[in-house]
């Protein structure tokens, strides 16, 4: 699933001196996150890939097909290519879904069908609205539907021609909250079933971790970092990354001493112990990444743990996020925990709690410090 | 700032209705398309030796009828047929016993000159003949005594449909002279100024109507005095040389009625 | 009214349509590449274009006659190898009042195809549609009301048109003779009654028209 479908690299300059600079981005099928945060360029890359907006020079190709290359030479103007978006195979859908509003759910399904014979047509769009619930819709125009029903019959008119590649631009970025939140499991189901090799476009670190296989971070226009979603999420390899992918507690610490792979790191009051890994050898300044839901808070200190690191913590403050609680806490240094609603009541946590926080080493993150 | 604006306002508004008397008078008159360039060169010399100036306005007689109706200033009218001037004298227009019908004229076929030859009106109804220019009926005189020539010669009918009405005697030569159409009808003396365009067809005087240039004083002239002068100038011997000079029939000075 | 005048008033009928036949397939290409497009030169199409509603008509008929008369570039052409005259013929009625009445045209379709978001367009692309496709099942439909205020407009000016109607058609009853010509010969030829009566006519015509164009235009979604 993870042969490189795509590759691309390309530069793209903006009046007003902002750039996208992209690297030998690598993606394979499956679905890969395009993440960062807004203004990052995410959808000018998705655009890009997908045909709508051109770059100043680079290369993008799909399988062996060159969709793309104009190289920033004169002499080697004749050998530049751009192919068309309709003849790409892509499904698209942007963030407010454009949906044609002078046709029906229908005229709009079977926009992109025209080359096939009216009766076959005519099957795939019934199927295509069966399967992602828009059955008697069919005669709606798109202003008569709901958010998450317009999204749907978007993703529709998208998939109905089977593409090669989908790409989606904050596909649930239009909706409200609960039904976002709703959509979205729904969502990454219907995307499994697919199968096609995706790219979604978010800037919310819930949807990349519930909807990506692979994750492509963007800051500034440049990519930073690419990999599976777990591991880019739990191993930032900078700061920009670890702050874009909102790791909660960064702090800065010092070294004190690096024995068998393990680094004692001295952050505010307390001592800290977390992997050495890939730090290099004279590092001495470092940042502390700490996921909050890495924090487990734990009343009694009295009974022997695995975690390294257990920490005498002072609840700060509580702040309710849905089922979920961040629990922000003093522990020599700012840590903050996220617990659920029912975790919360049984450690009957209040303002000024006192109590016991652990975080296994393997989960503490350094970042050398970097000027 | 405010007085200025309004004086200058002020000023323009005055100038419109004043007028400026620089020359011992101004003689308007109103005269046929085939009249141009005759009158002109008479009047020309008319001022040379008389002070007074004399101003053209030049269309079909009809036209020109029309707006000496609708009280245009005029002094002088110069018609190319009498039907214009008698429209005009039974409305009271025309002042009275100072009317004379001074010139005549004969019709001729043009056609350019790489065109196709006409040698009767008979010609005109082959089909190599697509576009035949006339004065416009209602108000050009020619086109009127082409009509009555054409009627006369038996070929109305076949021609009707080719005919393309122009606005006086000297669009018809113009339209001729372009190009644009095959043949057209004017006066032997429009034809003359033209190098551009072929005498075909001299229409002899039987199979025409009698043409016949009134020259009338209006009522209403604005210079009567200096006008009756030049009536007088354009009835002499210096006037009539130059007419014959450009091709036109002297009548005898008999007034027409 | 006359059967004469009501033959005049559906002469001059059918001219403004047959011009718009013209009008449009030019009209709505160059509003679409001046919405769309940007090149080198654009500013020179733009002028050209909008020519015809500050020259004074007559200027405008006078390029047309040297253009299409007998021994003009086009005319000597056509005449020469088709037999056809353009020339005081309603042909030229018909190319009159298309190149009087192109500007408003495109004035009113360029802004519909401005005002118009990209996004549709551009979607259309991605689902296979070529460009002929994109623009009549997306950029037209989608820009319908200022694209029809813009033919009533044409309509209503080829309809009124007379400086450069009369200097390449002249005035011939039956045959290029349109209403405001026939109204000005009127005039010329003292049938006022005539004159008034047909002036009524076209002016019930345009108001109707005006009307109309100025409500789709301001009714915009």
């Amino acid at each position: 699933m993870n042969n490189e479908i795509i590759t691309a690299t390309f530069r793209k300059q903006f009046p007003g001196g902002a750039e996208i600079v992209v690297e030998n981005v690598c993606i394979g099928g499956g679905i890969t996150v395009l993440f960062g945060a807004s203004g990052s360029g995410k959808t000018t890359v998705l655009r890009c890939l997908a045909g709508l907006e051109t770059p100043d020079e680079g290369e993008i190709k799909f399988g062996g097909e060159v969709w793309f290359r104009k190289s920033g030479k004169r002499k080697a103007k004749g050998e530049d290519i751009f192919l068309p978006p309709r003849k790409r195979g892509i499904g698209f859908v942007p963030q407010d879904y454009a949906l044609f509003p002078h046709l029906t759910v229908a005229g709009n399904v079977c926009y992109g069908l025209n080359e096939l014979p009216a009766a076959e047509r005519a099957a795939r769009v019934l199927e295509t609205l069966n399967w992602l619930g828009l059955d008697g819709l069919e005669h709606r125009l798109p202003r008569e539907l709901s958010g998450g029903q317009q999204q749907r019959v978007a993703l529709a008119r998208a998939v109905v021609r089977r593409p090669k590649l989908l790409l989606l631009d904050e596909p649930l970025a239009a909706l409200d909250t609960p039904t976002r939140l709703r959509l979205r499991g729904e969502l990454r189901q219907l995307l499994r079933q697919l199968g096609l090799p995706t790219i979604l476009v978010t800037h919310d670190r819930f949807e990349a971790l519930a909807l990506g296989d692979d994750v492509v971070v963007l800051h500034d226009g440049r990519n930073v970092q690419q990999g599976a979603v777990p591991e880019v999420f739990s191993r930032p390899v900078n700061l920009a990354v670890a702050e874009i992918t909102a790791v909660e507690t960064i702090q800065s610490g010092q070294i004190l001493e690096t024995r068998d792979g393990l680094a004692t790191v001295a952050v505010g009051d307390a001592r800290l112990i977390a992997l050495a890994g890939d730090l290099p050898p004279a590092a001495r300044e470092v940042y502390v990444c700490i996921r909050a839901e890495d924090v487990i808070l734990m009343r009694a200190d009295s009974v022997q743990s695995s975690p390294r690191n257990r920490l005498a913590a002072t609840v700060l403050a509580l702040v309710r996020e849905g089922s979920l609680v961040r629990v922000n806490l003093d522990c020599g240094f700012p840590l903050t925990a996220l617990l659920t609603q029912p975790a919360c009541e049984e450690l009957a946590l209040q303002e000024g709690t006192q109590l016991v926080a652990l975080v296994k080493a393997p989960q503490i993150h350094l970042i050398p410090f970097t000027r | 700032m405010k007085h200025l604006i309004f004086s200058i306002f002020a000023g323009a508004a005055l100038l419109f209705f004043v007028q400026t008397n620089i020359h011992a008078a101004t003689v308007t008159v109103f005269a046929a398309a085939s009249l141009t360039d005759s009158v002109k060169q008479i009047a020309a010399d008319y001022e040379k030796t008389s002070g007074d100036k004399i101003v053209f306005n030049f269309a079909a007689s009809g036209t020109l009828a029309r707006q000496i109706e609708a009280g245009a200033p005029a002094d002088i009218f110069f018609s190319a047929d009498e039907a214009k001037a008698d429209a005009l004298e039974k409305e009271g227009l025309l002042a009275s016993d100072i009317r004379k019908s001074l010139l005549g004229n004969s019709l001729v076929i043009v056609t350019a000159p790489d065109a196709v030859a006409v040698h009767s009106s008979a010609d005109l109804t082959n089909a190599a003949i697509q576009h035949l220019a006339l004065g416009d009926v209602k108000i050009v005189p020619a086109g009127t005594y082409a009509k009555a020539y054409l009627e006369k010669t038996g070929v109305w009918q076949a021609v009707e449909p080719k005919v393309v009405p122009c606005e006086s005697v000297r669009a018809v030569l113009a339209a001729v002279e372009s190009g644009n159409v095959d043949a057209g009808i004017v006066y032997k003396t429009d034809a003359a100024i033209s190098k551009k365009v072929k005498v075909a067809f001299e229409v002899p005087t039987a199979d025409a109507l009698k043409i016949s240039y009134p020259l009338a004083l209006l009522k209403d002239a604005p210079q009567p005095d200096a006008a009756k002068k030049f009536i007088a100038y354009l009835d002499s011997d210096a006037a009539t040389t130059v007419f014959k000079q450009f091709g036109f029939i002297v009548l005898s000075s008999a007034p027409a009625k | 009214m006359s059967g004469a005048e009501w033959q005049l008033v559906g002469f001059s009928l059918r001219m403004a349509l047959a011009s718009l036949l013209l009008v449009l397939p030019v009209g709505l290409a160059l509003a679409w590449w001046l919405a769309r497009k940007d090149w080198r030169g654009k500013a020179l199409v733009e002028t050209l274009v909008s020519l015809p509603l500050v020259l004074p008509p007559v200027v405008t008929g006078l390029v047309l006659l040297q253009l299409f008369g007998r021994r003009g570039p086009v005319g000597s052409w056509l005449h020469n190898i088709f037999n056809c005259d353009v020339v005081f013929t309603w042909r030229a009625v018909v190319i009159a009042l298309a190149a009087m009445s192109l500007p408003l045209f495109v004035r009113a379709a360029r802004t519909a195809f401005e005002e118009e978001d990209v996004k549709f367009e551009q979607l259309a692309r991605t689902l296979g549609a070529g460009e002929w496709r994109v623009f009549f099942t997306i950029t037209l439909p989608l820009a319908k009301r200022g694209v029809l205020a813009g033919t009533l407009l044409a309509f209503a000016r080829a309809l009124g048109e007379f400086g450069a109607t009369i200097m390449v058609a002249g005035n011939i009853p039956g045959r290029t003779t349109t209403l405001p010509v026939a109204i000005y010969a009127a005039v010329q030829n003292g049938e006022d009654a005539h004159a008034w009566t047909l002036a009524g006519v076209s002016a019930v015509i345009a108001f109707a028209a005006v009307f109309v164009s100025e409500n789709l235009l301001r009714r915009r979604k």
